[in-house]
């Protein structure tokens, strides 16, 4: 018999777990928007991508959410015509990171909102818990 | 962390052979060992055992976590975890007392 407010504190760290690593991605990728390759024609940093799964766990019997891969996006690398470059091809063309600033701050204020909300669920949880053991007392 | 992996008070607890001896003998002489019978001691002990585990599992994660070894939120779960199990045992505790409190008070 598993106590279920105590499940519902687990599935929320693990949801914490799975934003922290998004959040890791997200500054990954937006650290790296300018890194072009080094040598002639050579690729430039590539945008990383990060899925989740809903994995079981055996102790509470519940679903966690899990990182379940972390890929590259295939996108298309942006070019532009910089001759003197390190990366720059026999045409003068220099690859860009495949990854837009834009997109990279709405995934991280999305990566918030789920943390807080992960966050509020296990504030809840335990406020419930609390009750319960106060109850107990006076 | 050796010299840290133990808070200090709850050394007496540590050792839950101790309390063995709480409830099963004094209250049902002889009768201790009835099948089906809930033992009060082992319940105390168990508890005592469990609260002993999440305070330094608690303890070990926070080091941890000023390590940088563990993230905040691991530190604050097993903190969290840590709390309530000792505020678990502490309203059992002193509901104990209460009660044997109040049959202490009995006319006679």
């Amino acid at each position: 018999m598993v106590d279920s407010l105590k499940a519902a504190m687990a599935i929320s760290g693990s949801g914490l777990e799975a934003q922290t690593q998004k959040m890791r991605i997200v500054s990954e990728n937006l650290a790296n928007a300018f890194t072009t390759g080094t040598t002639a024609g050579s690729d430039p940093y590539q945008r990383k991508t990060i899925t989740f799964s809903s994995e079981m766990d055996k102790a509470f019997g519940v679903n966690l959410v899990k990182v379940r891969q972390i890929g590259h996006d295939g996108a298309a690398f942006v070019t532009e015509y910089d001759p003197t470059h390190i990366a720059a091809d026999d045409k003068g063309m220099v690859k860009k990171p495949n990854v837009d600033p834009l997109l990279e701050m709405a995934d991280m204020r999305e990566t918030a909102h789920a943390y807080e909300a992960n966050m509020q669920a296990m504030k809840q949880a335990r406020d419930l818990i609390n009750m319960a053991i106060d109850m107990m007392r006076g | 962390m050796s010299a840290i992996t133990q808070i200090s008070l709850l050394k007496p607890f540590a050792d839950p052979t101790a309390l063995s001896n709480v409830g099963s003998g004094s209250l049902t002489p002889g009768a201790s060992s009835a099948v089906g019978e809930i033992d009060f001691g082992a319940m105390v002990k168990d508890m005592v055992n469990k609260t002993t585990t999440s305070l330094q599992n608690a303890e070990a994660t926070s080091i941890q976590g000023i390590k940088g070894e563990a993230s905040a939120h691991d530190v604050a779960t097993a903190v969290m975890e840590a709390e309530q199990s000792l505020r678990m045992a502490i309203s059992v505790r002193d509901k104990v007392v209460q009660a044997y409190l109040e049959i202490s008070r009995m006319q006679i």
